[in-house]
């Protein structure tokens, strides 16, 4: 391939470099530069974890091929501050805890630099604004806003440089708000993630999913593939040399689809090349025969008689089912005054934390398998990989690089497994980098849910039986889905004593995208169906809600759902705290909202409408200034 | 109605602290260091929850140096305890009571050599920040001194120790038992402004009220709360990965829509601390349990402010604007004042 001239001005020094000419701006600055402080969460543009600054304007360089900013001078994270010191705009990042894993920070604070360069006078409106294309999926932006307006304020003269400064400790470090001690290296861009690595001598993979979610593989030939130049190994299920199964707690999950696929974008072959691009290319080299199954796309139809079985160990699609039973529902239905009964769904939901899957797998020295990767759970992972490795277990080693966001979405060994095979294959360092769209595919979700309530409750307020019925959908491996049904049950009812209950949760297998740990476990999805019901038995009642949750909440003493006694409990005081903080005007739940006296107060923000605020004469007080007012 | 309509409702939830219906265990090691910093093993790293900083603050504590003093090292199964995974909202209450004693471990070794060195009764030996002192006495050294003392008296202060938190498994038949040790609770109310026109949903104001035991960094508190709630309001409002008969129609952030700064309304956090009687830090977690109320509280809010109940998430300008359409307006207030009719024929009858 023939390559290109650059020639620019990165972080005040001139760069003239040779690279290829299908490389985006984002990789030049990652690979031939090392500026690693630029991440690719998304390589779309929609994330802005990749924004840099081109002749003084903000850009995503994963949308600019780099050929194009040839000439061009170019900021990056690596250049807003000398080594060892950072800008205002990074410590104030510092010190309100605005970096969580990380991941989208150096794309934030350029963001924020830009804002203020922009307009050093900008109100919180413009900054929202002007921070828009930047997603962060850990801070909820909160301690984002405060930062850049502090920098905002100490820039502009408004606040002393000591407003910067970490909070005092007092006489206890416990109590404290120490300020994060991993902050200084993500707001600098220079902490390393798994994808920022490189090793000597070091492949690339890339891996071949599956193009139709419930298939047999008839066969699979490699053959071609592996005689490409640059290729070092192509790698199947064959390859597995123990026993093939992973999973948080079914191992039902190969390491690459073995005989058929699950889903639409499973693994089903991988290779090892000397760059990406050659790996790219020899995937479609793979020559691979599939069989279409009929396959199962909702979990109702998961349970039907004669329904496609997806895996052979349960004919009956059935991941897991928990039971919950206490008291009599039949003697508390009996002594209700009001029944109600309804049906809530949530969906799917993506954990989109912004560093998308990534690792390296290498054999050390003493001949450990060893796999670097931003797991959650490298304890669980070794003892899976040694069985499927066959190997001693002190033959893993499992490394927790910085996980740029987690949220359970990390828990399950989905890509560890190819890594190290390859590596052993070779016995070279293997790099494998997700993209968006991979892991979007490959990852596993929240677990979509139904559940069917029934409540029964005295005029009084007392409930007095529940009846909850939860169906998920696991989709195509169990991942954590015995877990979460677990969860789902213990909380179901929500915090709330309750003498006699049913309880059922369900999940079932699919050939949709697996579903598996998501912040909740479950938890969410049952409670969101309890907390619903409660304002609907709230209004029938004609009764405060905070008033219907008192009456039913659990205390010292009550039984939970489990029949655990508790010794302590605390919703009493939460409720209390809740209330008063809100200035909640007490009145049952009856569309009162535009009646309500409790609404815009100083602790809501005002409405949005895009684009309204640039430009405008905004607010230039300091953040203490307007808090006080 | 007017186009802008606003509401609010409101929601609680309750949650349990660490791995569910089963043993839990965590293990560490501490190492008061030469210059009197301090090294901490263990087998888990930040993902993003605070978490290191939180342990340096513990083993800061509990060992008498400055958080800043404190290196932690590897998460590696190969040079670390096992201290299991980053989930479960067990960090800071597994692998932050198992720091707290494993420092405590190196303490005692460096207490007893001191006390010895300045014959008095160890019980009598205090440190914090950097500093060793002797109550009652003029007697007092840095920590780098401390840690010269000791080993020049041929011990190095090493501690370790494995902290458990003992859930029970669950019966198969009525499941009874006792999944966790510890259980946080938590309260949150939404206001919300509906656009009737374009179905679209702002939520302007959250206030969380979070049971979190001892809260060891609060503003690290407060960035669970709040990332927690932004979680939730982009399931309750837009999130949706979704599939058509298994193919992914959601390839990407273009279609994957995720909430952004523009969304986020003014969240307010109270934190709220009942200590946790079965723990040396008597601290509990708030990692998922803040995400928990924040969509049921929307849905209330939705519901107070225009009277249609969302009841399948996201609750999409689409669906408002379709439950809008098929609203019977007044629906709402017949049936309840039918059930009212029948409450007051009930007390009557009575």
């Amino acid at each position: 391939m023939p390559k290109i001239d650059l020639t620019m001005d990165v972080n005040g020094r001139k760069v003239v470099k040779q690279s290829e000419p299908h490389k985006r701006l984002l990789d030049f600055l990652r690979e031939d530069l090392n500026l690693t402080g630029t991440k690719e969460g998304c390589g779309a543009g929609e994330c802005g974890t990749c924004s840099v600054f081109v002749d003084g304007k903000l850009v995503k360089s994963c949308l600019m091929p780099a050929a194009k900013a040839d000439g061009a001078k170019i900021e990056t994270i690596e250049g807003l501050a000398r080594p060892g010191s950072l800008t205002p705009v990074q410590q104030a990042f510092h010190k309100t805890g605005a970096s969580q894993c990380g991941y989208c920070i150096p794309g934030m604070v350029m963001a924020a630099t830009s804002a203020l360069r922009e307009n050093p006078d900008a109100g919180i409106e413009e900054i929202k604004e002007r921070l828009g294309g930047n997603i962060c999926r850990c801070t909820g932006y909160t301690k984002i806003f405060e930062a850049v307006e502090i920098a905002r304020d100490v820039i502009a003269g408004r606040l002393p440089e000591t407003a910067l400064d970490e909070d005092a400790t007092g006489e206890s470090f416990i109590g404290a708000n120490v300020r994060r001690l991993d902050a200084p290296s993500k707001v600098s861009g220079r902490l390393k993630y798994a994808a920022d690595m490189k090793m000597v001598d070091m492949l690339q993979m890339q891996v071949l999913r599956a193009p139709m979610p419930h298939a047999r593989i008839v066969s699979i030939d490699t053959s071609e593939a592996e005689a490409m130049e640059g290729v070092a190994c192509v790698i199947t299920s064959a390859d597995v040399p123990g026993t093939d199964g992973f999973g948080v707690f079914v191992h039902d999950q190969p390491v690459m689809a073995r005989g058929k696929v699950r889903h639409f974008g499973e693994a089903v072959a991988a290779v090892a090349a000397e760059d990406l691009i050659t790996a790219r290319r020899a995937l479609a080299k793979i020559k691979v025969e599939y069989e279409e199954l009929p396959g199962v796309y909702a979990p109702e139809d998961a349970l039907v008689d004669g329904a496609p079985v997806i895996h052979d160990y349960a004919q009956d699609n059935v991941i897991k089912h928990i039971p919950i039973r206490k008291g009599d529902i039949a003697k508390g239905f009996a002594e209700a005054d009001l029944i109600l009964e309804d049906e809530f769904r949530t969906q799917q939901v993506e954990h989109a934390y912004l560093e998308p899957e990534a690792g390296i797998a290498y054999v050390d020295h003493d001949d450990v398998v060893t796999v670097l990767s931003p797991s959650q759970n490298i304890t669980h992972h070794r003892h899976m990989l040694a069985e499927i490795l066959a190997l001693p277990i002190n033959k893993v080693r499992f490394i927790m690089s910085p996980v740029g966001g987690g949220f359970g979405g990390k828990e399950d060994m989905i890509y560890q497994g190819m890594l190290a095979l390859a590596a052993m294959k070779t016995h070279r360092p293997v790099q494998l980098n997700f993209t968006r769209e991979e892991s979007l595919v490959a990852s596993a979700k929240r677990h979509p849910s139904r559940v069917r309530y029934k409540m029964g409750l005295k005029w009084s307020g007392e409930i007095t039986a529940i009846e909850f019925d939860m169906l998920s959908d696991g989709g195509a491996y169990g991942m954590s889905s015995e877990g979460v049904m677990r969860k789902a049950a213990i909380l179901s009812c929500g915090p709330y004593e309750v003498h006699n209950l049913k309880v059922d949760t369900k999940v079932v297998y699919t050939n949709n995208t697996p579903s598996g740990a998501f912040r909740t476990f479950g938890g969410m999805q049952a409670q969101f169906a309890t907390e619903s019901m409660m304002d609907m038995a709230a209004e029938a009642l004609d009764m405060d809600p905070f008033e219907l949750r008192r009456i039913n909440m659990m205390r010292i003493g009550s039984r939970t759902h489990t029949q655990q006694e508790l010794t302590t409990a605390s919703l009493d005081r939460v409720l209390d705290a809740a209330e008063e903080a809100s200035r909640w005007e007490a009145g049952a739940p009856k569309v009162r909202g535009p009646r309500r006296n409790d609404l815009g107060g100083p602790d809501t923000r005002k409405p949005c409408t895009l684009g309204a605020r640039i430009g405008e004469p905004t607010d230039t007080q300091t953040k203490d200034e307007r808090v006080a007012s | 109605m007017n186009r802008k309509m606003r509401g609010r409702g409101m929601a609680s939830s309750w949650y349990g602290i660490a791995r569910t219906a089963t043993i839990d265990r965590a293990g560490a090691w501490a190492e008061l260091d030469d210059g009197g910093t301090a090294k901490i093993v263990t087998g888990v790293t930040e993902i993003g929850e605070g978490i290191l900083t939180v342990l340096a603050q513990v083993a800061a504590e509990e060992l008498g140096v400055r958080p800043e003093d404190v290196t932690i090292g590897d998460n590696d199964t190969s040079r670390s305890p096992e201290a299991a995974h980053a989930g479960a909202t067990r960090q800071t209450y597994m692998i932050g009571n198992s720091v707290a004693l494993a420092s405590r471990d190196a303490r005692a070794k460096l207490f007893a050599e001191i006390a010895d060195h300045w014959d008095v009764p160890v019980d009598s030996l205090r440190a914090f920040n950097g500093e060793l002192w002797a109550q009652d006495t003029n007697l007092r050294m840095s920590m780098d001194e401390a840690v010269k003392t000791c080993k020049g008296r041929g011990v190095v202060p090493v501690g370790s120790a494995s902290f458990t938190a003992h859930g029970t498994g669950l019966d198969p038949v009525d499941g009874s038992g006792s999944p966790w040790q510890a259980y946080v609770f938590g309260t949150q109310i939404a206001e919300v402004e509906v656009d009737t026109w374009t179905g679209e949903v702002q939520v302007l104001g959250i206030w969380a009220a979070h049971d979190v035991g001892r809260a060891i960094n609060p503003r690290g508190v407060e960035g669970q709360i709040e990332g927690g709630v932004v979680q939730g309001l982009g399931q309750a409002l837009m999130e949706d990965y979704q599939t058509e008969k298994g193919y992914t129609t959601t390839h990407g952030f273009a279609k994957y829509i995720l909430p952004t700064s523009l969304d986020i309304p003014q969240i307010n956090c109270v934190i709220v601390e009942d200590p946790d009687p079965l723990s040396p830090l008597q601290a509990k977690g708030i990692g998922e349990p803040a995400l928990v109320p924040t969509a049921p509280a929307i849905m209330n809010a939705i519901y107070d402010a225009i009277g249609v109940r969302i009841k399948s998430l996201p609750a999409t300008p689409e669906k408002i604007l379709d439950a809008l359409r098929n609203h019977v307006p007044g629906r709402e207030q017949i049936a309840q004042s039918a059930r009212q009719d029948r409450a007051e024929a009930h007390r009557r009858g009575l």
